[in-house]
């Protein structure tokens, strides 16, 4: 009994040593999942690892990392027949983050479409949730994919 | 004996200059930093509080884009005929712009992108169509393969709008601070009322000793 108690405690010991030495990815890592990840339509990444990047852990399940993150995003028409699409972002930070934005859209076939996509600057105050919006300059129906790095 | 004195000093005066100008510095050719082509849709290496390419390609993307989501202009079944130019635009700012650049700019792109769904008029170039016309109406030239018409194209819309700033500077740090306000309004060209609008709006900081040209 006490044996057993022994290997289950050096068991636990060595657990929680091994899980102290995961390894901890920088925004630079080239390990990060998100720089292999496939591109995927109606969807908003952070191009900018620094704001959020996550990596497998190994045994210990996927590590993440994020100063932002997205609450929820999507795509509507307007009066007029074009696409909007907007994305909801939270500041998990004490501090104000000034970010730019932009929206590249593609038809039902995946053929980029509309005109040539242009940052657009916001600010997300600290704590707070801001919500960013583009609007596609074409009737036809779109695909999108924002993408969000911090503003230099 | 004077005139041999003479002879001999020039000469003397003639050969230390020769060897003073053998013994002066070489130019050396230095080379020169080579030119690198920027993104202009992002700030660039020089950069200080005034109107840039980046803020230029914003606001008129931006302005573009709503534009085409206003029903009162693109919601029509007759396309509206419109005027983009700076003739209303005014610069009422500390910032030096052409505001040209951003009027052409939002013509351009939204006449592409509207693919027929806004007609713009261009009439900064009313003149050389009238010249045409005259020339056409004198028989001097006959009549082109597309149409008559009696007159130019009258415009429902025109855009006008102005450019304004308040500016602040830190006297201890010589932090120089602009907020910059772009007002974009389309004008009903027989009522007279507003039919879009569209502000851009934005402060920088900056220590540069930027000097916009």
């Amino acid at each position: 009994m006490t044996r057993i108690l022994k290997s289950l405690t050096a068991l636990a010991i060595g657990a929680s040593l091994v899980a102290g030495c995961a390894p901890y990815r920088s925004a630079d890592s080239t390990k990060l999942t998100e720089r292999t990840a496939p591109v995927t339509m109606n969807s908003v990444v952070f191009t900018d690892y620094n704001l959020s990047r996550s990596w497998d852990g190994g045994i210990f399940g996927d590590k993440e990392r994020y100063r932002l993150s997205l609450v929820q995003h999507g795509q509507r028409p307007t009066a007029t027949g074009t696409t909007e699409v907007y994305a909801v972002l939270r500041n998990h930070t004490d501090y104000d983050y000034r970010i730019e934005a932009r929206t590249q859209f593609f038809d039902q076939d995946g053929v980029p479409a509309d005109v040539k996509p242009t940052w657009q600057r916001s600010t997300i105050p600290a704590n707070s949730i801001s919500t960013y919006r583009e609007l596609s300059t074409s009737t036809q129906p779109l695909q999108y994919r924002v993408e969000i790095r911090e503003l230099n | 004996m004077f005139k041999k004195n003479a002879l001999t000093s020039v000469c003397a005066a003639a050969a230390t200059a020769l060897v003073l100008s053998g013994c002066a510095t070489p130019n050396e050719n230095i080379k020169g930093k080579p030119s690198v082509y920027e993104d202009v849709s992002t700030t660039g290496a020089v950069g200080g509080v005034g109107i840039e390419s980046q803020d230029v390609v914003a606001m008129t993307d931006q302005m573009m884009r709503d534009m085409l989501a206003n029903p009162m202009l693109t919601g029509r079944s007759t396309s509206p005929r419109i005027i983009i130019d700076n003739e209303y635009i005014k610069n009422e700012s500390t910032s030096v712009i052409n505001t040209n650049m951003l009027t052409d700019r939002l013509r351009i792109e939204l006449n592409r992108a509207a693919n027929g769904r806004m007609i713009f008029v261009g009439r900064h170039f009313s003149d050389m169509v009238q010249k045409e016309r005259d020339l056409k109406r004198d028989g001097a030239v006959d009549g082109g393969t597309i149409r008559q018409t009696a007159a130019q194209a009258g415009a429902d819309f025109r855009l006008g709008g102005r450019i304004s700033s308040l500016d602040a500077i830190d006297r201890n740090t010589g932090t120089q601070s602009r907020y910059s306000q772009i007002t974009f309004e389309m004008v009903d060209l027989e009522l007279g009322t507003i039919v879009w609008s569209g502000l851009y709006e934005m402060r920088k900081a900056a220590r540069d000793n930027v000097v916009y040209r």
